[in-house]
């Protein structure tokens, strides 16, 4: 008999208007969303390949150890998922002179969009009056009245109208998939499709929570219009006031202090301040070997470069003393980096700590929205989300140790070649290691993201509950 | 007879369902989205007093404007701090809300945000029946047989529904403007109230639009349920899609290099310039000067070639985007409240005039520029200037659309059966 309703339910909605309106708007969109969003994706690789060429030229000419480290640095590719799904932008806290501002006034379309946005508001116009127009129709007395449970109509209404909403998704959702596989510039491998299918499977869970709300409304109303009117009103603050609040909010409950100030702090700390230790740290290896040396010292100072390495390669004395200061001098300039690296590291690691916090009181704020709790799953799912971004931090960290044991046993070797080697003359690093990017794992990001799925289908059981209470009560005359 | 129909519709709408939810939703909105932007306007404030610069250093940065309350629009960009540095390079200061990655993921809940979202929607929603409920009710043709003109009818409809819609909604706008004006942080002149008048009349504008699309609809169509989706899915494509959709549709058209390229061609042009200066034999004054001057030269280059793309790329998404209200409406909206692309535009031009002035005073080990540096200042668009720019274009495009919409709803009405 369930499956009896669920057919009655599912031919009931794919002969009506909204499901026309609605399988309509969906493919449109998802399909140019898609094509514009691939080709966005096709430029963003190209840009991506300019840049790295860029940056292999300049170290073939200027690479040096004393500023080359800022550009000697991990790149990250676009995401594979871009076509579909837009995420974090990368830009956005670049603090470049020269950024592109329309996305903060107008967000981009992507499949996040289609699913929170049109697919969700699709689910409330299919199940308001689920319960509350039949009524008014006069049908569900006749339903009721034979030997029909009411779990079983209930169900029944659940997976009919659900499957109803999931054959337009469906069908959008894999005409972009087979757009992509054709495209020459989208190579996915079998991680990123069993993502997809993941992302899918997500987006069924965050429709089907509507739905079932729309339900719910429905069967605690006895008029259509009080339901439709209701359950928009619970949509426009789950989808549209909560998420955007809890940031806000998070901000207000939990201070912190300056960015600029700490950041201002920071590079005072490791400019100004450094420098002026480094300076006298260096001021007392020199007058160290002015005392121990004397005249030679004082004239070693005032030789050319090549003058230096004809006295280092002609006298062991000389080649010895200018080994040693060198060595002592660069450790003079290290402990000086390290002091203030130090202290500008904790000034810098108390403020992350506090962001955090606010970060986490922000996100827990926006997770009573299911909206948030989608928004995490898909994004991080795909690899666009802030998780992605954290991994990335953690994987160019560990690049940058790598480069920076690299650059020293460089310099090492070079200064043991030519003496008068420094910290700006040029260093070939046409041998570096270079920085390969792999996403995540994908079972690392699904388990990230299960205390948010959790929470979507929490939701589900709660909405199914409170309509199975709710319509086990309804007065169906 | 005008009268009796605006005074029915008002009565009607005051003991309906739906006057209670949406005036309640509102309310709701209107006073959580001002108290939520002027707690977030005085955290901004603060951050500008801790970070105002002395006299010896060039940095500029302007303060948040109190209309940012009601549009915040770019005023979070806007408001970081440009320091000018060596070789006339700018550095931008990052925005406070950086390191809170979710402020990234969710859109600023605005004023308007509220109106060009929400309050679409709820406009959409008190008309899409306005008619085609009368008609399922029956009292449609009781009124049309009588010797009342349909013209009188449907205008008598509209104000009266338009007006038990938009009075709570400029209630609780207008009471919260006067709260917020009063706290001794937010500083209004002549001109600002001005602006802010203005900006609710076109609110009023872009609600009315809406609400006359939803009377369109409803004449369209002989069944509430059908004028509900297809208003839905109107407001759906006018307030998200087109608008949106243009802006990734606009730079299929404008290629413009990525920030992150802009920003690693800036560090490797003035890395170029101090490793060449650093590895010459014999290094004289000129030899500094000339490399300050490239490194300026280099990044005018790169900003005009930018700037030019980007010119291009706003005025494509502005031609795209205005086939929806929603887009005219938000231009219109940032631009008076100074929050908007118009300021963006000439506040970094400002910067630039700035950077000229200072940027090739001697500079010290750390490559800060050393001296006493005169104050930057800006000031906003005023309001003469945004209505010639684009402000007086998108006020005459809302309008059309009200005019259009409304002569498609009387249109459809005449043509109605209302049996």
């Amino acid at each position: 008999m369930t499956g009896t309703i669920i057919y009655k339910e599912l031919l009931d909605h794919l002969q009506s208007l909204r499901f026309m309106v609605g399988f309509v708007l969906c493919v449109i969109l998802t399909v140019s969303c898609v094509i514009i969003l691939t080709h966005d994706y096709s430029q963003e690789m190209r840009d991506y390949s300019i840049r790295l060429s860029m940056n292999d030229d300049f170290l073939e000419h200027y690479a040096h150890t004393n500023r080359v480290r800022g550009v000697l640095r991990a790149y990250k590719p676009p995401e594979e998922f871009r076509p579909f799904v837009i995420g974090v932008p990368r830009d956005a806290d670049l603090g470049s002179f020269d950024d592109n501002p329309l996305p903060a006034i107008f967000p981009p379309l992507d499949l996040l969009f289609i699913v929170t946005i049109i697919m969700s508001l699709l689910a409330i116009l299919f199940s308001y009056d689920a319960v509350a127009g039949e009524r008014e129709s006069g049908t569900l007395k006749l339903m009721v009245s034979n030997s029909l449970s009411k779990a079983k109509i209930l169900l029944g209404k659940w997976i009919g109208g659900t499957v109803s909403l999931v054959i337009p998704f469906l069908f959008s959702i894999l005409a972009g998939g087979l757009y992509i596989t054709i495209h020459p510039n989208v190579k996915w491998d079998s991680a990123a499709w069993a993502s997809f299918f993941l992302l899918i499977l997500a987006s069924v869970t965050f429709i089907s929570l509507f739905y079932l709300l729309g339900i719910l409304v429905s069967a605690s109303s006895r008029f259509s219009s009080t339901s439709i009117l209701t359950s928009l009103f619970l949509w426009v603050l789950l989808v549209l006031v909560l998420p955007n609040l809890s940031p806000y909010v998070a901000a207000q409950l939990y201070r912190i202090p300056s960015v600029n100030k700490v950041e201002r702090e920071a590079m005072r700390l490791t400019n100004i301040e450094r420098d002026n230790l480094g300076r006298k740290l260096s001021k007392e290896v020199n007058e160290r070997y002015e005392q121990q040396y004397g005249q030679i010292f004082t004239e070693y100072q005032s030789l050319s470069k090549d003058e230096v390495r004809r006295r280092v390669a002609a006298d062991p004395g000389f080649k010895a003393m200018h080994e040693a200061y060198r060595k002592e001098f660069y450790q003079a300039w290290d402990e000086a980096n390290r002091i203030q690296r130090e202290k500008a590291d904790k000034l810098r690691s108390e403020l992350v700590t506090k962001a955090d916090r606010q970060n986490k009181i922000a996100k827990t704020l926006a997770c009573i929205s299911p909206y948030a709790d989608f928004v995490y799953v898909a994004t991080d799912l795909s690899g666009t989300g802030l998780r992605s971004l954290s991994y990335f931090k953690r994987v160019s960290g560990e690049y940058s140790g790598l480069i920076n044991k690299y650059l020293s046993k460089k310099s090492e070797e070079a200064a043991q070649k030519d003496p008068t080697f420094n910290e700006n003359t040029f260093l070939d690093v046409s041998d570096r290691p270079r920085f390969s990017y792999k996403e995540e794992p994908l079972k690392d990001r699904l388990e990230g993201v299960l205390p948010y799925w959790g929470i979507l289908i929490f939701f589900n059981v709660v909405f199914f509950a409170g309509a199975f209470v709710k319509f086990i009560r309804y007065d169906v005359r | 007879m005008l009268r009796t129909i605006i005074k029915k519709e008002i009565l009607e709408n005051l003991y309906s369902y739906k006057f209670t939810v949406i005036t309640l939703l509102t309310a709701v909105l209107v006073l959580t989205s001002i108290f939520v932007m002027y707690r977030d306007y005085e955290l901004r404030l603060e951050n500008y007093e801790i970070l105002r610069p002395t006299a010896k250093q060039p940095v500029a940065i302007i303060p948040p404007t109190p209309l940012s309350i009601f549009a915040k629009g770019l005023d979070e960009n806007m408001g970081r701090s440009y320091e000018i540095r060596f070789g006339g390079q700018v550095m931008v200061g990052s925005k406070q809300q950086s390191v809170n990655s979710l402020f990234r993921l969710f859109t600023a809940p605005d004023l308007l945000y509220v109106v060009k979202v929400v309050m679409a929607l709820c406009a959409m929603l008190f008309a899409f029946n306005t008619v085609t409920g009368e008609k399922e009710a029956g009292t449609l043709k009781l009124s049309l047989s009588n010797k009342v003109g349909r013209t009188v009818f449907l205008t008598g409809k509209w104000i009266g529904s338009f007006a038990s819609f938009i009075v709570p909604f400029l209630l609780a706008v207008i009471l919260c403007v006067i709260l917020v004006t009063l706290s001794p942080m937010v500083q209004m002149d002549g001109e600002k109230w001005l602006k802010l008048g203005l900006f609710l009349f076109s609110s009023l504008l872009y609600l009315a639009v809406f609400f006359s699309l939803g009377f369109f609809i409803s004449c369209l169509t002989h069944r509430s349920a059908s004028s509900l989706v297809i208003s839905l899915f109107l407001w759906a494509l006018l307030v998200f899609v087109i608008p949106n959709l243009g802006n990734i549709t606009a730079r299929q058209f404008v290629e413009i290099p990525s920030v992150e390229r802009l920003e690693e061609k800036r560090e490797q042009i003035w890395i170029k310039e101090v490793f060449e200066i650093l590895n010459k034999e014999t290094r004289s004054e000129p030899d500094f000067k000339n490399a300050l001057s490239n490194i300026n030269s280099e990044n005018a280059r790169l900003i005009d070639d930018y700037r030019g793309r980007f010119n291009r790329l706003v005025d494509i998404t502005k031609g795209i985007t205005r086939f929806s209200p929603t887009a005219a409406f938000t231009f219109l909206a940032t631009d008076l409240a100074g929050t908007g692309l118009l300021d963006e535009r000439r506040l970094k031009q400002a910067v630039l005039q700035y950077k000229d002035l200072v940027w090739d005073r001697p500079i010290d080990s750390g490559g800060n520029i050393i001296g006493d540096f005169p104050a930057f200042s800006f000031q906003r668009c005023p309001l003469p200037e945004v209505l010639s720019a684009d402000g007086f274009i998108n006020l005459i495009v809302l309008i059309l659309f009200n005019i259009i919409a409304f002569s498609a709803a009387y249109v459809a009405f005449l043509r109605y059966d209302a049996r």
